[in-house]
């Protein structure tokens, strides 16, 4: 029978959902799957209700069935009383394959992603920077476990931090061992644009307000507690005519709610280079500096440009 | 190393082995052309590749490609620029046959048609919305907005 036209706006209409009711069909007529229910779908269509029970296992299906044009083709009325989501006769049986037709394609973009066997689909993600890996993730449940796959993230790390770390397993997978690694090591760049405008304002916000907190500057003076750790910065700034300096070899290591970063920074030809130490708490959902360890590097043979024997 | 390109100087015949795809065409490749392929390259050295190779897996639309591809790159002489325009053309195809070229190359252990295939479809990734995903490999949400509600903030940290 031919589709009414009154069929044919509904369908426009609810476009999403017809999608995913063609997506349904071409799965019952590829698994002739006999245990879904119909329930709330049953009582939008004109079909009586099937003797299978109530309850949606798919809420996706549910919310496919939810136009009252129905998601089923009359193929599946043949085959069984509850076919899956179907939702009744009133599909007719030209649409049903055009239906069929188009669900097929799209059902291939998902079949494709399927196809690819896990060590593929890792090795694909592994092209992929963490914020397209993270888009991916969004995209549906299948690329939703793809795309977290602890090894791609792990992968990820090793690529984009460092090499090291590579016997430890994070407590909530490399996925948020990533995250929280890329929140440092971008609090950590904050500090050091910071020091570039000579910021106080920003400084002080930085650091925890908090009597343990030390800061031991290049010049081998260490300041302790809030207070005096935010007036050396002061001093500081004043001192210095603004230098910029590269910082390389960022290293970080995140546990729940501290973190310590290992760098160094190279100013020019006099003055460094030097480690760095920077230490960091989180409280009330922000990341905090309580650490600061500044000392002269030792290079081989150039003993001399560095007073380190003071 | 001989200044000729591709074809062999008259004394040695080129050695070719055939491929077999799934629907039943055959393919004909040159032996150090087919060495691209690890598991072509193993058969060859426990000579077993005297007869045709059937691959069931691959049909012969892809395998037609593939075995350009791999007798492009046995080419010597071929400079590294136009070879990369080569590549990029060679993968401006549409989806599905990129993704049949990725479990070919996987299938036969390709390595480099696995990298540039795999690279497009991740370059193809890069940088788009969820829903241009969507578009562009024609997948659709399995989420409910609340489900994408909670994915967004999930995953705010990498669009900071």
């Amino acid at each position: 029978m031919e589709i009414q036209p009154s069929f044919a706006t509904d369908y426009l209409a609810s476009g999403p959902r017809l999608v995913a009711a063609a997506v349904a069909t071409a799965l019952c007529l590829l698994l002739a799957f006999a245990f879904l229910l119909l329930s709330v779908v049953s009582s939008k269509s004109k079909k009586p209700p099937s003797s299978s029970s109530p309850s949606a296992k798919q809420p996706a299906s549910l919310k496919a069935c939810d136009c009252p044009c129905t998601c089923g083709s009359s193929v599946l009325d043949s085959d069984s009383d509850s076919a899956p989501m179907a939702v009744g006769k009133t599909y007719a049986n030209g649409g049903g394959v055009v239906e069929a037709a188009a669900a097929a394609e799209r059902q291939s973009g998902a079949s494709m992603m399927e196809q690819l066997v896990p060590e593929i689909t890792t090795h694909a993600l592994s092209y992929l920077d963490y914020p397209s890996l993270c888009r991916l993730s969004m995209t549906n449940s299948l690329m939703r476990k793809a795309a977290n796959d602890d090894n791609a993230w792990k992968a990820l790390y090793h690529k984009d931090f460092t090499l090291e770390q590579d016997s430890v397993t994070p407590v909530n997978g490399w996925k948020a061992y990533y995250a929280a690694t890329r929140a440092i090591v971008n609090i950590n760049s904050d500090f050091f644009n910071i020091i570039r405008e000579r910021s106080l304002q920003s400084m002080s916000r930085l650091w925890l307000n908090a009597d343990y907190v030390k800061c031991v500057h290049a010049s081998g003076e260490l300041f302790s507690g809030y207070n005096a750790v935010i007036q050396s910065w002061q001093l500081a700034f004043n001192w210095d005519q603004g230098v910029d300096f590269q910082v390389r070899d960022v290293r970080v290591r995140v546990l729940t709610d501290m973190a310590w970063v290992t760098m160094k920074t190279f100013v020019d030809m006099d003055t460094g280079p030097f480690n760095v130490t920077n230490v960091f708490e989180f409280h009330n959902g922000q990341w905090y500096m309580v650490h600061h360890h500044s000392s002269v590097m030792l290079i081989d043979g150039d003993v001399d440009q560095q007073n380190i024997h003071g | 190393m001989s200044s000729s390109s591709s074809s062999s100087s008259p004394s040695c015949p080129k050695k070719m082995i055939t491929l077999k795809s799934s629907d039943g065409e055959t393919f004909e490749i040159e032996e150090i052309a087919a060495l691209q392929s690890k598991t072509l390259e193993s058969m060859i050295d426990e000579n077993c590749a005297s007869t045709p190779v059937p691959l069931p897996n691959i049909t012969g639309k892809i395998l037609a490609k593939v075995v350009e591809y791999c007798t492009k790159h046995a080419e010597v002489g071929a400079d590294a620029e136009s070879l990369r325009a080569w590549d990029a053309e060679f993968v401006s195809v549409d989806h599905p046959t990129l993704f049949d070229y990725i479990l070919a190359a996987n299938f036969l252990e390709i390595p480099t048609l696995l990298n540039l295939a795999c690279q497009s479809v991740a370059d193809m990734v890069k940088g788009k919305t969820p829903d241009e995903i969507h578009k562009i490999f024609n997948i659709k949400s399995t989420f409910t907005p609340e489900e994408e509600e909670e994915l967004r903030r999930e995953n705010q940290w990498a669009f900071d």
